[in-house]
């Protein structure tokens, strides 16, 4: 004989969190973790944004100019030597809009761990696109560069 | 074929056996791990954050600085850890659902700096699954038919609105192997943030050269999605799970991204754990 009792408890226990899914996400943008309307790769073709760091060694001129992968300078530097997220860092240079100094602060503070290290760090955004021979570009803008003794916001950065 | 959902998700009027009881007890520790690993994981990583950047679910209503420059997310993931333990050993009511909402505030204070993961998202659905499961079922037997018929019908939610998503988002050309290029590369750039470098594996290049059969990887990872909410009959379950799975190991050769908990949960509900383990206890105890 079917228990009717439990089968109608679980129908109004899923319906009621389907309702409370579906008002969260709705204002709160597609997100309310652990709800969601999992928009990831949603986005077919369109221009994308990372992040990346190189380590530029004392002495070495620090340039500002955009560049390709192949012309980066300095030496590679991986973020999570030091235990920061990949996906973070380039979300942190990708949503900032004002560069003010407790930003700038906050990011080295992520990518030098509280002043012990003593590397210079330039960190550029990626940024990349389809052009009209189907072919990937990407380009690397320098952002800014930490390093212990000071941060360098790039000039055409806004402050 | 059966199609009545309530009984292909929960089946409270199915006959038990041990093989069925070792499977959810089984499924419900993998729930009650994934959830201490990642507030562990997730507490520690706070420890190194100092600003929000982007506020995500609780942290859009309160300020959740608080848990930020100091030993809270810690403390938060030790109270978590002992909360779920004591829920899987049906220690008090409300076990789980406090560990719930106290791991809100840690997904809210991890990512709090831009990035929205859904690596998390089954485990999350599972935790509330058996948290509804300890308030409204009271008997040990229905608790952990339901919450394991949660976890089937939100995964099979989930993934049906990954695709619907995207057909909304790009229409059917999603499927388009440019896209996958686009990806490809995007992931590539990760990997030269986390560690220096990059070298495209083997089925990466033969993707970036063959649009054809970037289109046809896209195309299967849609139609997976697309058909997941199959995962709610038994008749389709595992084929579909399976599907599914292929879905992530694509997606973790060609972009390098694991879903390490999805995979794990995925491989626990995609196989049928009770009838082999039934059949291995019948088959010993028949042994002379």
């Amino acid at each position: 004989m079917k228990d009717v009792s439990l089968t109608k408890k679980a129908r109004t226990i899923i319906s009621s969190v389907l309702v409370v899914y579906a008002l969260t996400v709705a204002v709160n943008l597609g997100e309310f973790w652990p709800f969601s309307i999992y928009p990831m790769f949603s986005q077919g073709g369109n221009p994308w944004s990372r992040a990346l760091v190189r380590e530029i060694p004392p002495g070495d001129v620090i340039t500002w100019e955009v560049t390709d992968l192949n012309n980066l300078p300095g030496n590679p530097y991986g973020v999570a030597s030091n235990g920061v997220d990949a996906i973070d860092l380039a979300n942190f240079v990708s949503k900032t809009e004002t560069w003010n100094t407790d930003r700038v602060t906050a990011l080295s503070f992520m990518l030098l761990g509280g002043g012990e290290s003593n590397k210079q760090l330039q960190v550029f955004r990626v940024q990349a696109y389809l052009d009209e021979a189907d072919s990937v570009v990407i380009q690397a803008t320098p952002y800014l560069v930490v390093s212990r003794d000071a941060n360098i916001l790039s000039p055409s950065i806004r402050p | 074929m059966n199609l009545n959902l309530s009984d292909n998700l929960f089946g409270f009027d199915e006959v038990d056996s041990p093989g069925k009881r070792i499977f959810r007890t089984v499924f419900e520790l993998f729930i009650v791990l994934a959830t201490c690993y990642l507030a562990w994981v997730w507490g520690l990583y706070t420890l190194r954050i100092s600003d929000v950047v982007l506020p995500l679910g609780f942290a859009r209503y309160i300020d959740i600085a608080f848990m930020h420059g100091n030993a809270l997310p810690i403390w938060n993931a030790g109270i978590i850890t002992a909360l779920v333990i004591a829920g899987f050993f049906r220690f008090g009511k409300w076990s789980y659902s406090t560990a719930f909402v106290l791991l809100l505030f840690q997904y809210a204070a991890r990512f709090s700096l831009g990035e929205i993961p859904h690596s998390a998202n089954l485990v999350g659905m599972g935790l509330m699954g058996f948290a509804l499961a300890e308030l409204f079922y009271p008997d040990r037997l229905s608790r952990s038919r339901f919450g394991l018929g949660f976890s089937y019908f939100f995964i099979g939610l989930a993934y049906t609105f990954a695709a619907v998503s995207k057909l909304v988002a790009s229409g059917i050309t999603w499927s388009d192997g440019r896209h996958l290029w686009m990806w490809i590369n995007e992931k590539a750039v990760d990997e030269i943030a986390r560690s220096g470098f990059v070298e495209l594996n083997f089925l990466q290049e033969i993707v970036l050269s063959s649009l054809l059969l970037a289109t046809l990887f896209l195309t299967f990872g849609l139609l997976a999605e697309l058909f997941a909410w199959l995962v709610w009959y038994k008749k389709t379950r595992y084929p579909i799970i399976w599907a599914i799975f292929g879905l992530h190991i694509g997606i973790w050769f060609t972009m390098d991204i694991l879903f390490k908990l999805s995979v794990v949960e995925l491989l626990l509900l995609g196989l049928p754990w009770a009838t082999w383990i039934d059949k291995a206890m019948s088959s010993s105890s028949n042994t002379p």
